[in-house]
């Protein structure tokens, strides 16, 4: 046998790297911070520049992760240290309690119908809500409850209520429903020492804060959201079944307006250029002309990057056909009408060079984004917080240590063909190391029955 | 044949003009236009600038043409002009580009650009000819004091006897009609440079020059847009500390120079005090912002920017001194000090009033004034298409 690898991560850079270290034969332990693998893909509705459904490539894949025998599916787990160098790495990882056993339960949902306590829904960007007990979202993987300890009654409960009850347990009702008796209120934490030949950081990227920005007012008028907001909002599975309304009043919006590089190309916030925004942009402009005919879309940008394989064809196509607005400035604060929740852009029109002001009903942030901080493996990192890469030209995924890997966003902001392609790059890298491991121990195997 | 040679020639000729473009461009970051390297051309300072929603200008072009060293077009351009330095737009750059600073930059470069003797291009480019131009004329006027002084009278203060009063006013005179012929002649070139042929009625002018210039020079109600009006207090302090300096050490030399104890209860002294105090303190303002760096605008300080504070201030100290010592009745004293005073204020008044940053009391609202007419043009013009 092969030495295990380890990747860190399950988006879908993780999920990719996973699945091509899988089919060379190597073992692989995937780690996920979250209940479900599937990441920051998961939670948008169409891809660019083909209009493709995003969890209709997403899912196969992450159903894909359960299929091998040599994936080890590690989620709701956290790396904590990572020691030792290339061949040999020990790493310890943390299990955090479920409160389910995973073996027992089957995904019924049955248990989440009857939980009583409502939390605002991580999956959906605080958008909706779930219950103390859920399920991440439909297409889970793996498709297990799991109980969030902070809101759970019996698990965590109010002082006022843990006074009243006087030591007799609380609520329970997950206990009661569960047809196959899978709840486990007493699950402990659990550590984790593996031993890998090389791992692969996969740790992607979270949004920029916008209430960061205060000019915009993200956070402070209602109806400005974030682009992963609006990407929640438009699609089926979102909090407002696809219907795009705004927060205010619940009406759909007649003048749409996005704002590129919020927080991203500027040196006050991030210095670096997101990458993907001009694009996921258009694609949300097109989007919502799909869903709202009528709808008025504006978007405000400064240089526009479209320079991946037929994104040029999908910014003039979302011009000519769906009739989408370019304009050039930047927008440099936003003020709210009181009468009707409405929100006015201040900019200037740099095509006849001055001041100029616009009404929408609805402004959608294009906010930048950040790695996710990496804080256990040692790697290096650059200005902007991603990890650094040993050599930018001819070996784009070796971090700055040797047999750590780093895919997808936590190397630089990417889109989604560009993490992938990745992926598979690292995944022969560390599998290479991985089989050589192997040799070496042969090698001494041999020489000690000698 | 003569195809190609004409081919030849325009490459060669668009060849220098690029140069010529790129001259324009390094002259002015040597100005101190660092930002015109970093700028994106967003448009955030036009947009967040308090100007911007009474008149439909645009910063960002002006920076654009810095950026492509169109000279024509920035000379021509008045914009800089608008612009109070409140700094909103530097806040709001981002690119770090310090839009505020380049406005400023852009009307060093413009008092380089009307300035048809060149001696201010030198000034401000070379901060060594700078240096020796301020001590040069000062140890001049020092030698002329020299040789020129009267009597030099101890036992009591005797100001006019060591400085005869017709000595001083005449090279006051001179001083002033020549400095501000200079300086109107470059306000002509000025308006040259900026304004169109298009001819308008001599009334339109003289209504506008009370409507427009008049007001803006008095008041310099364009602060009112901006967010911080305690500048305006302070500058416009400084501005009637000049005023006041100008009307009593100009016009009412005869009796402000005399040999008379120096009283500070009448009311010329308390002029005198009013101009010494406010420009001190405006002064120390500006030099307390510029060492800290408070605002956008003093992140930058041009050679020219130190001289024209720090003379001032010392002229105002010792202009004050002066006034201390002869009301004691230190006749040395008095002597001495009022030696050091013209001994600064000359070099100050000759290099800053036509040549640097003193000429834009008079440029500012001449722009807006000269801007106010091409308005006005172009509302003929666009009256005209539509007949």
């Amino acid at each position: 046998m092969s030495k295990p690898v380890l990747v860190i991560g399950g988006g879908i850079s993780g999920i990719q790297a996973t699945i091509d270290l899988a089919k060379h034969g190597v073992e692989v332990y995937l780690v996920e911070r979250n209940p479900s693998i599937g990441g920051k893909m998961a939670q948008l509705d169409k891809t660019f520049p083909t209009l493709d459904c995003a969890s209709c490539i997403l899912t196969p894949k992450m159903a894909e992760v359960l299929r091998y025998n040599n994936i080890k599916l590690l989620t709701y787990s956290e790396v904590q240290e990572v020691k030792g160098n290339v061949g040999d790495f020990t790493v310890k990882i943390l299990r955090k309690p479920r409160y389910v056993d995973w073996d027992k339960c089957t995904g019924c949902g049955t248990c989440t119908e009857r939980c009583p306590v409502k939390v605002p829904d991580e999956y959906n960007v605080k958008l909706g809500q779930r219950k103390a007990i859920y399920i991440e979202y439909p297409q889970a993987v793996p498709r297990k409850a799991l109980i969030d300890y902070s809101h759970c009654l019996r698990l965590n409960p109010p002082p006022d209520l843990k006074e009243k009850a006087k030591g007799k347990p609380l609520c329970g009702a997950c206990e009661k429903v569960c047809p196959t008796k899978a709840i486990d209120y007493n699950q402990q934490p659990e550590i984790i020492e593996l031993n890998v030949a090389a791992i692969i950081l996969a740790t992607g990227l979270e949004l920029y804060d916008a209430s960061n920005i205060p000019e915009y007012g993200y956070g402070k008028y209602q109806n400005v959201y974030t682009n992963l907001e609006f990407e929640r909002i438009v699609s089926s599975t979102g909090p407002t079944n696809g219907n795009i309304i705004r927060r205010s009043d619940g009406k759909p919006p007649k003048r749409i307006a996005w704002i590129q590089c919020v927080g991203s190309r500027d040196v006050r916030f991030n210095h670096y250029c997101s990458a993907f925004c001009c694009m996921a942009a258009t694609k949300q402009a097109i989007l919502a002309k799909e869903l709202l005919p009528e709808v008025d879309t504006t978007i405000y940008y400064m240089d526009m990057r479209a320079f991946g394989k037929g994104f040029y064809e999908f910014y003039k196509r979302a011009m000519t056909e769906f009739g989408v607005k370019y304009v050039r400035g930047k927008v440099v604060k936003i003020t709210e009408r009181q009468d009707n929740k409405n929100l006015l852009l201040f900019y200037e029109d740099t095509i006849h060079s001055y001041m100029k002001k616009d009404e929408f009903d609805m402004v959608v942030l294009s906010v930048a984004v950040r790695p996710n901080r990496i804080t256990a493996a040692p790697v290096k990192t650059d200005k902007g917080g991603f990890i650094q890469i040993m050599d930018p030209y001819m070996d784009t995924v070796t971090s700055t240590t040797e047999g750590i890997f780093v895919i997808g966003g936590a190397a630089e902001a990417r889109d989604i063909p560009d993490s992938v392609t990745m992926a598979s790059s690292a995944a022969i890298k560390a599998s290479t190391i991985a089989k050589k491991c192997v040799v070496e121990q042969t090698i001494i195997t041999s020489g000690e029955r000698a | 044949m003569i195809l190609k040679l004409r081919t030849t020639q325009i490459a060669l000729t668009s060849l220098l003009q690029k140069e010529k473009e790129a001259e324009t461009a390094d002259l002015i970051i040597k100005l101190g236009g660092e930002g015109i390297r970093k700028c994106y051309q967003c448009g955030s300072c036009t947009a967040i600038c308090p100007i911007s929603e009474h008149y439909m200008i645009s910063f960002r072009k002006s920076i654009k043409y810095a950026q492509l060293g169109l000279k024509e077009k920035l000379s021509s351009d008045l914009t800089p002009w608008l612009c109070y330095a409140c700094g909103e737009c530097s806040n709001s750059c981002p690119r770090d580009a310090n839009p505020s600073e380049l406005m400023m930059t852009l009307r060093r470069y413009l008092t380089m650009i009307y300035d048809w003797t060149g001696i201010s291009r030198l000034l401000y480019l070379n901060s060594k000819i700078l240096l020796s131009a301020i001590i040069s004329l000062s140890v001049l006027t020092g030698i002329i004091i020299y040789f020129l002084h009267g009597p030099i009278i101890t036992d009591r203060v005797a100001l006019a006897t060591f400085a005869p009063v017709e000595l001083v006013e005449a090279t006051g005179r001179l001083i002033f009609v020549s400095l501000a012929s200079i300086l109107l002649l470059n306000t002509f070139r000025m308006y040259r440079l900026s304004s169109s042929r298009i001819k308008l009625s001599l009334g339109i002018y003289i209504k506008e020059f009370f409507k427009t210039f008049l007001p803006n020079f008095l008041t310099q109600r364009f602060f009112k847009y901006c967010s911080e009006k305690r500048y305006w207090v302070v500058h416009l302090l400084i501005f009637y500390g000049y005023v006041a300096s100008l009307i009593l050490f100009e016009v009412l030399l005869f009796i402000t120079h005399s040999n008379d104890p120096f009283l500070f209860i009448s009311p010329l002294s308390i002029i005198g005090l009013f101009s010494a105090f406010s420009i001190t303190y405006g002064g120390f303002v500006v030099i307390h912002g510029r060492v800290k760096k408070t605002k956008p605008l003093w992140k930058y300080s041009h050679p020219t920017d130190w001289m024209f504070i720090i003379l001032l201030i010392l002229i105002c100290l010792t202009g004050l001194l002066t006034g201390i010592f002869r009301s004691i009745g230190w006749s040395i004293a008095t002597y001495m000090v009022f030696s050091i005073h013209l001994m600064i204020v000359v070099p100050f008044l000759i290099l800053g009033v036509p040549f640097t940053k003193w000429s834009h009391i008079v440029y500012r609202p001449f722009a807006l004034y000269f801007g106010r007419l091409n308005e006005i043009r172009q509302s003929k013009i666009q009256e005209v298409v539509r007949l």
